[in-house]
């Protein structure tokens, strides 16, 4: 990730991690070049809704069209391949991602699944 | 050489690479470090299948018990030799817990580059270390503080491994998909 997007120059770039906090809505991110959104599933289990995902999604596209260099990255974990969950909360939010993921997919110019470091393209 | 494997539950990895280790070993000497430790009798079954698989093959064994194996293994390699290692997810529970190491993000870390050390002091003295691992990553991201150092620090493990590697496999319903170099024939 920090080598294809250059994430290292520590200048015009805003990462957030949803392990740690919330995110922050586009409005505060004037000067940055890359946005970079990690911890995704993490987040999505405090607001396991889609609909309000799809809207948080769409707002930072709108931020990246807003001017020329600008790249917004979101880094999640694939949580929806084990076991289904006896717990309807745990479910919930394994749903919850997998539906984010498909919505967010959709809208990213490129999708990577990393595997052990190495990066296999989807899209 | 290190030859990286990765699988899920029952998918064949260990085959697969028993046949890589044998194919590289070319008649030259077998190690074998064996970490899991019967801790029940699902376990012991689960060992005792995986020794009955190789007393069946016609290449001899030179087997190392985890814990000590590991640590005992590097006097006794020579050039022509050949490693299998199965697996890294015992492997490393077995170290990270064995003491108050997962306790901190950074006692944890330096467990990890321990282990990958000593890998890499492996691969230095021998032909070849053949690697097998889990793929644990898609069934959640765990909430206890042990648990998430463990996965995290296995994540970083596999990336700094498959780096290394000449080669990187993963076993699917016994389908072995190489991801990285040429698969040793």
């Amino acid at each position: 990730m920090r080598e294809r997007y250059g994430i290292s120059d520590g200048v015009h770039i805003v990462w957030h991690d949803g392990y740690q906090d919330s995110y922050g809505w586009p409005d505060g991110a004037k000067t940055a070049k890359t946005v970079v959104l990690d911890g995704l599933e993490a987040a999505i289990r405090r607001l396991p809704d889609p609909e309000e995902w799809e809207r948080f999604f769409c707002a930072w596209k709108q931020w990246e069209e807003g001017a020329a260099g600008r790249t917004v990255v979101w880094i999640g974990t694939d949580v929806t391949q084990g076991v289904v969950p006896v717990d309807p909360q745990e479910r919930r939010w394994r749903d919850a991602v997998g539906m984010c993921y498909q919505r967010l997919a959709s809208l990213c110019c490129r999708v990577d699944r990393i595997w052990c470091g190495l990066a296999e393209r989807l899209k | 050489m290190i030859v990286f494997v990765s699988g899920a539950v029952r998918s064949g990895k260990s085959e697969a690479a028993e046949v890589c280790a044998i194919r590289l070993a070319a008649g030259e000497t077998l190690h074998y470090v064996a970490t899991a430790r019967a801790a029940d009798a699902e376990m012991e079954e689960r060992i005792r299948r995986h020794q009955e698989r190789r007393m069946g093959m016609t290449a001899p064994w030179v087997v190392w018990e985890a814990p000590e194996g590991p640590d005992q293994l590097l006097a006794a390699l020579r050039p022509p030799d050949v490693v299998l290692l199965d697996c890294l997810t015992m492997w490393w529970a077995n170290v990270l817990f064995a003491g108050d190491e997962w306790k901190t993000e950074e006692g944890a870390f330096a467990a990890a580059r321990c282990l990958l050390d000593q890998v890499r002091a492996w691969a230095a003295a021998c032909r070849a270390v053949v690697i097998v691992s889990n793929e644990l990553f898609s069934g959640g991201v765990p909430n206890d503080l042990g648990t998430f150092r463990y996965m995290k620090m296995l994540g970083w493990l596999h990336q700094q491994l498959v780096a290394e590697a000449e080669a990187a496999a993963v076993v699917e319903c016994g389908l072995l998909r190489v991801k990285k170099g040429r698969w040793p024939q």
